[in-house]
């Protein structure tokens, strides 16, 4: 015998029902992007915004703005779009990543096509990879400067996150891992650079070759690596890195490089820039602090080897000094020509003298703002005591979307490093969309 | 009649103190177990909910091999698309493609922001990383007192409520030395994810310390999976897309 349902069953079964499809509908069990695809296109484009200003009584800005008018300050626009590329089939990786930049100054606008990547993996086993192609390498350990960087493309102290153009490389990669203590893990990492018209000009003359090696181990807890780099005309190179944890909040590192037979041109008491081979040692020390609050420390020392030492600095300065005043008596061109070249010598590294500081403060989600960090950074020239301060701050309020506001002081007397810099100060404002 | 007397008694004191025949430590490794293989690979997705609802969302490919070794890489969103984590023991490293190197951070760290820290998204085995230091059971679920073996475990001591049948964790208190709560992980929506692999597919995490904000987990594709040990390299970071 069947019975109807009763109206109390029904509205229970509603219930139920009901109360189902309201706990379904909580979350979402659909995941995106398991499937994995062959192939893979991605990218970002940025807006930034650069206001500069302008330290008038500097001596960098003179000998650089020295036919320009009287302005106090100058905008500056960059339009970047990135775009990144992976096809997989089988053991065969390809990955290309471009760079293209629209550049518009008081002075000129420009759009300049970068690879920044092009570069071939071949992976039969996670054990032994083979890559043929142009590709970023990030040699060191330490967060603001690199002296063990022997195939990294110099980085900028106040932007050194900032992506970069890789070199062509043919190259290995070898791992073994092992037990739980005393040495974990092992990888060799052997390069192959050669230097053509079009390839890699900054590492020699065309058809020079550079051999460099790096081998990792992971050693009772410890990172440590042990590089070389060697090639025609230009010194050899010989470094080690380390880092470790030394509680679960704070993180030590360092790097010491050897540099044999290295160029160091310096203006003698002539005034003529005169180039001398020598030696020199460069290491760095730092750390990574992090608070009970969520602050985020990270310290660092550098010993610049191959940097000016204080006379040397001082002689530049007088000389640019002085080129800038024949310049304005006599109109010469060359006198600027001339102080342009020994500009370029002396700053060819973005910290030119010997010691410096780096201390970068960031503070998570402070007042419980997600996804908001505040930070500050400082680099100090310690030889001549100037420095600079940023006050900066990132926020990605929505997924996908990061924006970027930097401030940057530089402060020193004259004939200081960071005195006689061209921008007063500088406000950055980047705006980042990832698709 | 004395062997009868004895039964009788251990019977009684079965009956009346049960806690005694339990070892926290052997049902912490098997909520382990129970929650994952010991060598697999799983997806993950983590929503981090605001107080005001809006929402942010990512997701993760993860491989674990052994008690101490666990790698994940993210897949969306774009902006954080090919970062990737390894942790082996204590020593935990962060593999940004625009950085383009692996660095040390430490277990303590967000590397999405929200509630989850590296150590929630990063977790080894319980068994791994905390000794169970007293155990009671009530309403039908065991309370597991655990203290961090080191003091590098991100929690100093964690308080597990465990269904005492499926042995699967229900809850989770997390304190810091102090004694301060930290934040709570709910165990939610028990799911059969095939090959023997029943355990809760939703964990969400609530804090005192973020009053209003939610995170949430959601498991999937969690399988067996055979890993060599060299996938647990810093030099592998930058591949770990290749095995999925």
């Amino acid at each position: 015998m069947t019975r109807s349902p009763k109206i109390g069953e029904i509205v229970l079964l509603v219930m139920v029902l009901s109360a189902c499809t309201a706990r379904a509908g909580e979350y979402d069990f659909d995941i995106p992007g398991i499937k994995k695809r062959p192939y893979e296109i991605g990218g970002n484009l940025e807006t930034r915004g650069i206001l500069h200003r302008l330290n008038r009584h500097g001596l960098l800005y003179k000998t650089k703005y020295y036919d320009a008018s009287e302005s106090a300050t100058r905008g500056e626009f960059h339009q970047i779009l990135e775009l990144n590329g992976r096809v997989l089939v089988g053991p065969l990786r390809a990955r290309i990543k471009t760079h293209s930049e629209y550049v518009e100054t008081y002075r000129h606008h420009d759009l300049d096509h970068e690879l920044y990547e092009a570069y071939l993996t071949y992976n039969t086993s996670p054990a032994f990879t083979l890559q043929t192609g142009k590709r970023v390498f990030k040699w060191g350990k330490g967060y603001a400067w690199n002296p063990v960087g022997f195939v990294n493309r110099p980085k900028d102290p106040e932007d050194p996150e900032r992506d970069l153009e890789g070199f062509t490389a043919l190259g290995a990669d070898f791992i073994r891992s092992f037990g739980p203590a005393g040495l974990q893990s092992l990888s060799f990492t052997p390069l192959i650079l050669p230097v053509s018209n079009h390839i890699n000009q900054e590492l020699g003359e065309s058809g020079d070759t550079l051999i460099a090696a790096k081998l990792y181990l992971l050693l009772y807890d410890t990172d440590l690596d042990f590089m070389v780099r060697l090639g025609p005309r230009r010194p050899e190179m010989y470094g080690i890195d380390f880092s470790r944890n030394l509680k679960e909040n704070l993180e030590v590192h360092g790097e010491l490089a050897y540099l044999r037979g290295y160029e160091h041109k310096a203006l003698d008491d002539g005034g003529k820039l005169a180039s001398q081979t020598s030696n020199a040692f460069s290491f760095l020390f730092g750390l990574r602090y992090l608070t009970a609050s969520d602050t985020t420390l990270i310290f660092e020392y550098y010993h610049h080897g191959e940097g000016y030492d204080s006379g040397e600095a001082d002689r530049f300065y007088s000389f640019l000094d002085q080129s800038c005043r024949n310049y304005l008596d006599t109109k010469n061109q060359q006198q600027i020509d001339r102080a342009g070249k020994v500009r370029q010598a002396y700053l060819r590294d973005k910290n030119f003298m010997k010691d410096y500081l780096y201390l970068k403060v960031s503070q998570k989600e402070p007042f419980d703002i997600l996804y908001l960090t505040p930070y500050i950074t400082l680099i100090a020239n310690l030889n001549d005591g100037s420095f600079s301060v940023s006050p900066s701050a990132t926020y990605r309020p929505v997924t996908n979307l990061e924006l970027t506001l930097r401030t940057i002081f530089p402060i020193g007397g004259s004939m200081t490093e960071y005195g006689e810099k061209q921008d007063r100060c500088r406000m950055e404002l980047r705006v980042k969309y990832y698709f | 009649m004395k062997k009868v007397l004895m039964v009788a008694v251990l019977i009684f004191f079965a009956a009346v103190f049960p806690a005694f025949a339990l070892d926290g430590n052997d049902i912490l490794k098997k909520v382990d177990r129970n929650l994952n293989p010991e060598t697999f690979e799983m997806y993950r997705k983590l929503i981090n909910i605001e107080p005001d609802g809006s929402r942010k969302e990512f997701v993760l490919y993860t491989l674990k091999k052994g008690a101490d070794r666990v790698v994940s890489l993210f897949i969306s969103p774009a902006s954080e698309k090919g970062r990737a984590t390894l942790r082996v023991g204590e020593n935990m490293w962060l593999y940004i493609p625009s950085v383009g190197k692996p660095i040390r951070i430490t277990s303590l760290q967000s590397i999405t922001g929200g509630i989850f820290n590296n150590s929630d998204i990063m977790r080894l085995d319980y068994s791994a990383e905390y000794n169970c230091e007293k155990i009671e059971e009530r309403d039908g679920q065991y309370l597991l007192h655990l203290k961090a073996r080191t003091r590098t475990v991100a929690y100093d001591r964690v308080k597990m409520w465990v269904h005492s049948e499926e042995l699967l964790p229900a809850k989770l208190e997390c304190y810091a030395a102090s004694g301060m709560l930290i934040k709570t992980l709910h165990f939610k929506e028990i799911k059969d994810f095939d090959n023997g692999i029943v355990r809760p597919a939703v964990v969400e995490t609530d804090s005192p310390l973020h009053k209003g904000y939610k995170s949430v987990m959601i498991f999937a594709g969690i399988k067996r999976k055979k890993l060599a040990d060299e996938v647990f390299t810093i030099n592998y970071l930058s591949r770990v897309g290749n095995l999925r």
